[in-house]
């Protein structure tokens, strides 16, 4: 018994589920259900089909490259069953497995992180740029002409004030 | 009892008999094998075979595709279907390798671009190991 996988979607076959296309040249093509099948029978590109895991690698949305993906192989021969062997591999794929998922999961978080960023910027750009929404650009405008005019006032008191000492001190200077 | 009063495979039977296994043409990946330089020569160069057309003379190895004559195999080479051909195998075909990468079985690799051209023609591959062997 052996759990194959789909030419397609490379998703598990467990035993009595899928079919098998075999070509000419007595390759063996698997597939999970009718949907993978029907696919391959239109020619479809699995990298190019956004539900299939060759899609999802090949656009680097999943883990691709790891020494965790080197423990599961197709071991052509048989060994002979001992207990102790039996234990310490069902130990070590547990271990594996926790381990690979947990790389997965932290790669997926990695390319997440770049999204957050980007949209933090975007998010501060928006505000920046509609900031009149936020803040009428007339607001307190009555209270800062007031001001201004005020300040006018005492310029022009000052200067008159000046002017009277200038006119004395003026020849002075030249 | 209600019968279904609509048929939905009326004439379909030319779909049909296109995607019979029996007229199923070679695949990429198989092509991928075929444009390698070691399988190419004798690919083009095939011994005369009285039931293809052409008797086996004239072959599209892109393709797949056997020609009547020169001409039409020149004139295949200009057309759309052989360009696009050209620029599908450019990527590495999807293999059953690759499904099982993709699948957890070691490390998924991307695949490669190369350059793709037209095949030589005859007296190109016949004269290019003779002079290999002349140098």
């Amino acid at each position: 018994m052996r759990i194959e996988t789909c030419y397609f979607c490379s998703s598990r076959i467990y035993p009595g589920h899928g079919i098998q296309f075999v070509r000419n040249d007595c390759k063996i093509f698997k597939f999970c259900r009718s949907k993978c099948h029907a696919a391959f029978k239109k020619k479809k590109n699995p990298r190019k089909t956004k539900w299939t895991k060759a899609y999802r690698k090949t656009v680097g949305k999943e883990l691709t490259i790891d020494p965790s993906f080197e423990f599961e192989k197709r071991r052509n021969v048989p060994v002979k069953y001992d207990r102790e062997t039996w234990t310490k591999a069902v130990e070590a794929m547990k271990k594996v497995n926790t381990i690979k998922t947990k790389r997965q999961n932290a790669y997926i978080m990695q390319r997440l992180r770049k999204g957050r960023e980007l949209e933090n910027e975007r998010d501060i750009k928006e505000v920046q740029r509609d900031m009149s929404l936020i803040r009428s650009p007339a607001a307190g405008l009555k209270e800062r002409k007031a001001a201004e005019a005020e300040l006018e006032n005492m310029q022009e008191s000052d200067v008159e004030m000046e002017e009277g000492i200038v006119e004395d001190g003026g020849e002075v200077t030249l | 009892m209600v019968y279904k009063r609509k048929k939905y495979h009326y004439g379909d039977t030319h779909l049909k008999k296109k995607w019979r296994t029996k007229r199923r043409t070679k695949d990429l990946d198989q092509i991928d094998e075929d444009i390698k330089p070691e399988n190419i020569e004798s690919l083009v160069n095939q011994q005369e075979d009285f039931d293809k057309p052409g008797n086996a003379q004239f072959y599209c190895v892109h393709c797949a595709r056997y020609f009547i004559d020169n001409q039409a195999l020149q004139e295949h080479f200009r057309t759309k279907v052989h360009k696009r051909r050209l620029k599908a195998l450019e990527v590495e075909p999807y293999t059953i390798e690759d499904s099982e990468k993709a699948a957890g079985f070691g490390s998924f690799i991307q695949p490669s671009k190369r350059k793709i051209e037209t095949q030589p023609s005859k007296e190109e591959l016949e004269d290019s190991p003779n002079k290999k062997v002349k140098a």
